[in-house]
């Protein structure tokens, strides 16, 4: 008599009505003889056969699934998703080449002649004129600025001492540019008088600028390089301004 | 390549694909949406299926592998959002869809893999080579993984409805 346990395969097979008889035979001794695995395996039948039964009622689907699932629907909307994106990829295209450009037009005028230091113009409105941020330091004590400036822009960075244009240190603030970290030390001279002196470092390009100036939105701009930073000077472009302006760049450079 | 004997071979499929992705995603919204994209997949993909492959085995196939490629997003986005919690919840709307029996009930209960196991087997009729197929695993392990996920719908479906995940946990 054939006493060894039929295989899990044929266990299952038998669950799921695949064995053919002489097999099924087989398995039908061996579950005789125990009746504890024959328990089991007589459960695994009720399950699957309940399952069979409870899952047949899912089958059924309204004409809207039907239409929504159909192939040929399907393939219509992929079409139309297609030509969609064919659309959406050309108009991408159109959009970085023209992005392309316009970035290489703005790159020229931001790097070139046409706007330098428009970041320091720009910290002096942020700080002096909108009063929009802090200051990182506040503090009249010129070393200290001067330490300060050295530990975050560069150490030959040249602080100029303006006590005898009349003004005097009130405090600075770091900007992030894509140069470098850059600084703008806030000058007053008692009179309601603010001017900036802000500088940066030329960046991997070492782009180092020639003396200038020029005026763009209210505000003056004095610049120059002494070969390791580029540096501004920035006040109102009103008469007090640029005089105080030209006091503080003559002490400056 | 809109032959229509493409469609002719899949539209008998559907609605055992649309049961199957009911029973996957537990929610009639997320089952169309999953039916579809398989659709949309098998009718891109129709020159790269083997002559001899089963239909029924490939678009199963297709359906699962989209459900859990849906599931991975969904739980990478979890985790980008800083939500710990497991991305398969188990049986959220168990209530909502009334499961009266203790069978029913305990077959939403089980983990994905069997649930798909038992449903391919025993409810399609599948044979285990074509589920092995499906897993691209060996057949063996087919029948290991049926075995377990018996035992489990058995232990799950005695204890009645009551707290079903508790008694997974042994």
């Amino acid at each position: 008599m054939n006493t060894t346990p039929p295989s899990e395969h044929d266990i299952h097979a038998y669950v799921d009505g695949h064995l053919d008889g002489a097999r099924r035979g087989e398995v039908e001794r061996y579950l005789s003889r125990h009746p504890e695995r024959a328990d089991e395996v007589h459960a695994w039948r009720q399950d699957a056969q309940q399952l069979r039964t409870l899952l047949a009622g899912d089958l059924g689907t309204t004409p809207a699934q039907d239409a929504a699932m159909d192939p040929v629907v399907i393939r219509t909307q992929r079409h139309g998703r297609r030509m969609a994106r064919a659309a959406m990829a050309a108009g991408l295209v159109l959009c970085l080449a023209l992005g392309g450009i316009g970035g290489w037009v703005a790159r020229g005028m931001g790097n070139g002649s046409s706007a330098p230091m428009a970041d320091a113009m720009q910290a002096y409105q942020l700080l002096a004129v909108d009063h929009g941020v802090g200051m990182d330091i506040t503090t009249g004590n010129e070393g200290d600025l001067r330490a300060w400036l050295a530990g975050r822009v560069g150490a030959t960075v040249h602080l100029p001492d303006l006590a005898d244009a009349g003004f005097r240190p009130m405090g600075g603030r770091l900007f992030a540019t894509d140069q470098g970290p850059a600084a703008m030390v806030l000058y007053d001279d008692g009179n309601g008088h603010t001017v900036s002196f802000y500088v940066r470092p030329p960046g991997a390009a070492r782009h180092l600028l020639p003396r200038g100036e020029r005026e763009d939105n209210g505000l003056l701009a004095n610049y120059w390089s002494d070969g390791w930073h580029n540096y501004a000077v920035v006040a109102l472009a009103d008469a007090a301004g640029r005089a105080a302006a030209q006091r503080v760049v003559i002490k400056s450079i | 390549m809109s032959d229509p004997r493409i469609d002719e071979a899949l539209r008998p499929m559907l609605p055992r694909l649309r049961r199957f992705a009911l029973w996957l995603a537990r929610d009639p919204h997320a089952a169309d949406d999953l039916v579809q994209s398989t659709v949309e997949r098998a009718l891109s993909k129709w020159a790269s299926r083997r002559e001899d492959e089963s239909l029924r085995a490939w678009l199963f196939a297709i359906l699962y592998r989209l459900f859990l490629d849906g599931n991975r997003r969904a739980s990478r986005y979890a985790l980008l959002l800083g939500s710990l919690r497991e991305a398969e919840p188990t049986w959220p709307s168990a209530e909502r869809v009334a499961i009266a029996n203790s069978t029913l009930a305990a077959f939403a209960a089980l983990p994905v893999e069997q649930r798909s196991l038992l449903l391919w087997i025993t409810v399609e009729g599948m044979s285990y080579q074509e589920v092995a197929d499906i897993l691209e695993i060996p057949i063996g392990t087919v029948m290991s993984r049926l075995s377990r996920a018996r035992r489990a719908l058995r232990l799950l479906g005695e204890g009645g409805a009551e707290t079903p995940p508790l008694r997974l946990l042994k």
